[in-house]
């Protein structure tokens, strides 16, 4: 019974050309990719279908399970594809071919084979997979370091606990940068507890091949050592987990330091940190549209700056120029750090004020700035601006 | 003895329109599900463009961040809950009562009324990026993010969300109690279970996720309700509430759904391939088994969303997560040998179904990766999981609903489709889809993390993400081979008689298109494949 729908060739060669087209435009980009070097290029295949290498050692393990399963998984890939597309090529209907072919309903045995095999892999990957698991979850009874991160909306801040656990040491309130970002001794075992005040997070450095939710209303710790060949590098980490508008923004880095060298820096953190006398509220915390108390030293205007739900309230400042002035600046934010930082107009910064929690108002000394359009910023919160104008 | 003269209950004549949007007829209800899918399907699309366009390059070209969650929870909402559930329903649908030989479904007016809710939640969600913007929670909408709160969910556009996807929810129960009652008790005499064509097995066991799974996230979208709006606690923790117990409702229904999304393509496939192999499906009954398997399992799974929130016992959810590869598997072998020694026809309905086994294949494969708890500590909420949920959504129930259009096309209308337009589109189609999300395996294992609308520029990503926006145009483009195929076939396709694919199942032993009561009569029933032994006769061994 001939129908019309039916096709011959033409539509294998159709098919044939389309697969053809996907593998030449995979090729082209991966010779593209690789500069033409075609000994790199498999070498090049591999390693974009691997995580990087790993800086921790529970990262190690993790990678060492993923070879594993990437092992497998491209076996698995290359048998049953194959499969497939040799079943197409070598059982295409001859034009003209009306004989039916053998009416095979199935086969018991092939059927226990494909269901046996398949349950001895997958039975093999959960045993490696939970044998990994629990040395990537080990916890050491008396971690060398303790560290809590916590993360709000938007941006982290970084305790350094004593031994206890109990008491913060010194705080860290920028996250990023080189004078922020949350300082590891490498070598050394840290435990990390999570906290956060406000939505879900997620604590994920793509270099530890690890990440973990913040949940709100409940304590998560993991244990990590940092290789301490890793010493002096920097890793990037940002928050995986959807927590509003500023997802994006809530980048932090982590610098892996030297044991000594770390010590040393906590040692100076905590020693700076008690020298500067608690901050002297310069207003009750949590008034709002209260006067400036004093500031009014004869020189400069004050200028009256807020920030609340992670933006700043103004979006214009106007300041004279050449006159040093000052900048009265409420954070009305919970347990949120924010500061004011003031850059030109090529992106570098001419004055930065001190990074503090709210809900607290300070005023910063601004030195004397030449007349010009600038921007003002957090230095927390890159998406926090507004304009300042000097002239 | 006066005689009265009786006036019809109803005009005669009646608009066409008038007749669609009153029909309880089960085949245009069908066909009006599978429109309204479509539309929801580009409205999906071009928001994905959208975030296609963001991504493609560093830097914020576009949207804000808060559009930018907006486009991407939205995208979510439409293709899930808009598109590929009710699409797959509507083939349900229009399939089920033609292959088990039944005038309509059972109760035709609650038909009806699932059909009519879907519309309604989707103008209700449209509506509200002019209330204020939309949800932009994701489509998880997980709490405390999704409560009404400073820099969470402030507005009436999540609460839309939550009235939508309610309703999408009741529709979705309403037709899987019509399925089953239809299944169970209007087959025709001759039709036991184990001659069911497994397009009607798939859609019985999807039933059964739906009607066991779906009150569970009403009640947890109810109780959220209740949070936003009459100061409940449920979920909130700085009112006592526990942000993990949403998850854990949420993903009991969300993992069951990711079946409920895929097991009835896996049904139209296996419509598809032993037609155009000229052979019997391979292994009847182990297909069976391993639908009632993958339903059964796919209960038990649903925490492996959730294997970095801390609270998760990780290693039983790891090994029921594993588990579900096996009767995946077992499909797929089956799949293959139903085509092995057989005579293939690359009709393009076949095109798709072999796209969806090897584009599925790879989704299977990258979903393992995450079974294993530790990898998924490095790949979770990354452009990983990404990549996986497109291979099986698109690559594998995406492909499956263009197996099953151009196959049952001619049922529907009464007129073939183009070939050389459908095979046009299923090549731009393979090689866009691919280009658009094979990247994304190596974005996430470089650390690029889901739902940002931007990178930094010297995190090595650009190169991914402009390919990955190529083949998303690509993809786009792909519709208009589609949409030109439809418009033309529609006006002047070749007739397609009553069964143009030599095809085994009952909705081709009557007319194309079907008259409203399906059957004039029925062939004898004696095996899953009747219109073949009528063919054949006893000629052919079964």
């Amino acid at each position: 019974m001939a129908s019309s729908p039916r096709t011959g060739r033409s539509s294998t060669a159709i098919f044939a050309v389309g697969i053809g087209a996907v593998l030449l435009i995979g090729a082209a980009a991966v010779v593209l990719l690789s500069g033409g070097d075609p000994l790199g290029m498999s070498q090049r295949i591999v390693d974009s279908l691997y995580p990087p290498e790993a800086v921790t050692e529970q990262g190690a393990r993790i990678r060492e399970l993923y070879t594993i399963v990437f092992l497998i998984a491209v076996v698995i890939f290359f048998v049953v594809e194959g499969l497939i597309i040799w079943t197409v090529l070598r059982y295409r209907r001859r034009p003209g071919d009306d004989t039916l072919p053998a009416q095979t309903h199935g086969n018991n045995i092939a059927e226990v084979v494909w269901t046996v095999v398949p349950t001895l892999i997958v039975a093999f990957l959960f045993v490696v997979s939970w044998q990994t698991l629990n040395t990537v979850e080990a916890v050491s009874a008396n971690p060398e370091t303790r560290i809590r991160a916590v993360a709000g909306q938007f941006q982290w801040t970084f305790d350094y606990l004593d031994e206890t656990g109990d008491n913060v040491l010194y705080t860290q309130l920028l996250p990023t940068g080189e004078d922020g970002g949350m300082a590891v001794p490498a070598g050394r075992t840290v435990l990390l507890s999570l906290e956060s005040p406000d939505v879900i997070h997620a604590f994920y450095v793509p270099q530890f091949l690890f990440k973990r939710d913040v949940v709100p209303g409940r304590i998560n710790t993991f244990e990590f050592t940092v290789n301490a060949k890793d010493a002096g590098q920097t890793f990037s980490g940002q928050c995986a987990e959807l927590c509003g508008a500023g997802h994006r923004v809530m980048l932090f880095d982590v610098h892996a330091l030297a044991p000594a060298e770390f010590d040393s820096w906590l040692a100076a953190r905590i020693e700076e940190a008690n020298a500067t006398p608690p901050p002297t509220p310069s207003a009750e915390p949590g008034a709002s549209g209260e006067p400036a108390p004093s500031g009014d030293t004869g020189q400069g205007p004050t200028l009256q700056v807020s920030a609340l739900n992670i933006a700043f309230e103004q979006s214009e400042l106007g300041a004279p120029a050449d006159t040093p002035f000052k900048i009265e600046f409420e954070n009305k934010d919970a347990s949120v750090p924010h500061n004011v930082e003031i850059k030109d107009a090529g992106g570098a910064s001419v004055f930065k004020g001190e990074i503090f929690n709210g809900v607290e108002t300070r005023t910063y000394d601004v030195p004397a700035l030449p007349a010009g359009t600038y921007t003002f910023t957090c230095t927390v919160h890159p998406n926090m601006t507004g304009t300042l104008t000097v002239n | 003895m006066a005689t009265t003269a009786l006036h019809p209950a109803a005009p005669t004549y009646r608009s066409t329109l008038y007749d669609w949007v009153t029909t309880t007829d089960h085949k245009k209800i069908g066909i009006m599900y599978v429109i309204n899918s479509f539309l929801f399907f580009f409205l999906g699309g071009l928001l994905a463009l959208g975030v296609r366009v963001e991504l493609a390059q560093p830097g914020l070209q576009i949207v804000t961040d808060q559009t930018y969650n907006e486009v991407f929870t939205m995208h979510a909402t439409f293709m899930i809950f808009l598109f590929v559930i009710p699409m797959l329903a509507g083939f349900g649908n229009y399939i089920v009562p033609l292959q088990i030989g039944a005038p309509d479904m059972a109760f035709p007016r609650i038909n009806a009324l699932s059909l009519w809710m879907l519309p309604l939640a989707g103008t209700l969600l449209i509506l509200s990026f002019f209330t204020g913007g939309s949800a932009a929670a994701g489509w998880t909408s997980y709490s405390p993010l999704a409560q009404d709160r400073p820099l969470g969910a402030v507005g009436p556009g999540q609460d839309l969300w939550i009235v939508a996807l309610t309703l999408i929810g009741t529709s979705s129960i309403l037709g899987a109690v019509n399925f089953l009652a239809t299944i169970f008790k209007m087959r025709a005499p001759g039709m036991t279970l184990f001659r069911m064509p497994i397009m009607v097995w798939t859609v019985l066991v999807t039933s059964v996720l739906v009607l066991m799974a779906t009150p569970v996230i009403t009640s947890a979208l109810i109780m959220l309700f209740i949070d936003r709006n009459y100061g409940g606690s449920f979920f909130d923790p700085a009112n006592g509430g526990d942000p993990i117990l949403y998850q854990n409702v949420f993903w009991f229904y969300s993992h069951p759904a990711v079946y409920v999304m895929i097991l009835p393509a896996m049904g139209m496939i296996s419509e598809i391939l032993p037609v155009f192999s000229r052979k019997p499906l391979f292994g009847y009954k182990a297909f069976v088994f391993a639908t009632a398997g993958i339903g059964a399992l796919g209960f038990s799974v649903w925490a492996h969303h959730m294997f970095t929130t801390g609270a998760v016992y990780l290693p039983f959810f790891s090994l029921m997560t594993f588990l579900i590869a096996v009767p995946t598997g077992v499909k797929m072998f089956n799949w293959i040998f139903t085509m092995w020694r057989g005579q293939l026809t690359f009709s393009t309905p076949l095109l798709y179904a072999v796209g969806f086994l090897s584009m599925f294949l790879i989704g299977g494969i990258n979903g393992a990766f995450s079974a294993s708890v530790p990898v998924d500590f490095a790949i979770h909420d990354t452009y990983w999981v990404v990549a996986h949920i497109h291979y099986v959504l698109f690559g594998g129930s995406v492909f499956g609903i263009m197996a099953g259009l151009f196959y049952w096309f001619p049922k529907m209308t009464g007129r073939m489709m183009n070939e050389t337009l459908g095979k046009v589109q299923f090549v731009l189609m393979f090689i866009g889809f691919n280009l658009t999300f094979f990247p994304m395996h190596e974005l996430g294992l470089a650390g690029m993390p889901r739902r940002i609308a931007d990178y930094s520029s010297t995190a090595g990503w650009n190169d991914l993400n402009l390919a990955a926006t190529v083949g998303g145009f690509l993809i786009a483009f792909s519709m208009l081979p589609l949409l030109w195929n439809i418009f033309i076939s529609l006006r002047s396709g070749t007739p397609a008689g009553d069964d143009p694919w030599e095809a085994n199942t009952l909705e081709w032993a009557t007319s194309s298109p079907p008259p409203p009561y399906n059957f004039d009569r029925l062939p004898e029933i004696r095996s899953e494949r009747p219109l073949f032994d009528a063919r054949h006769g006893q000629q052919a061994d079964h």
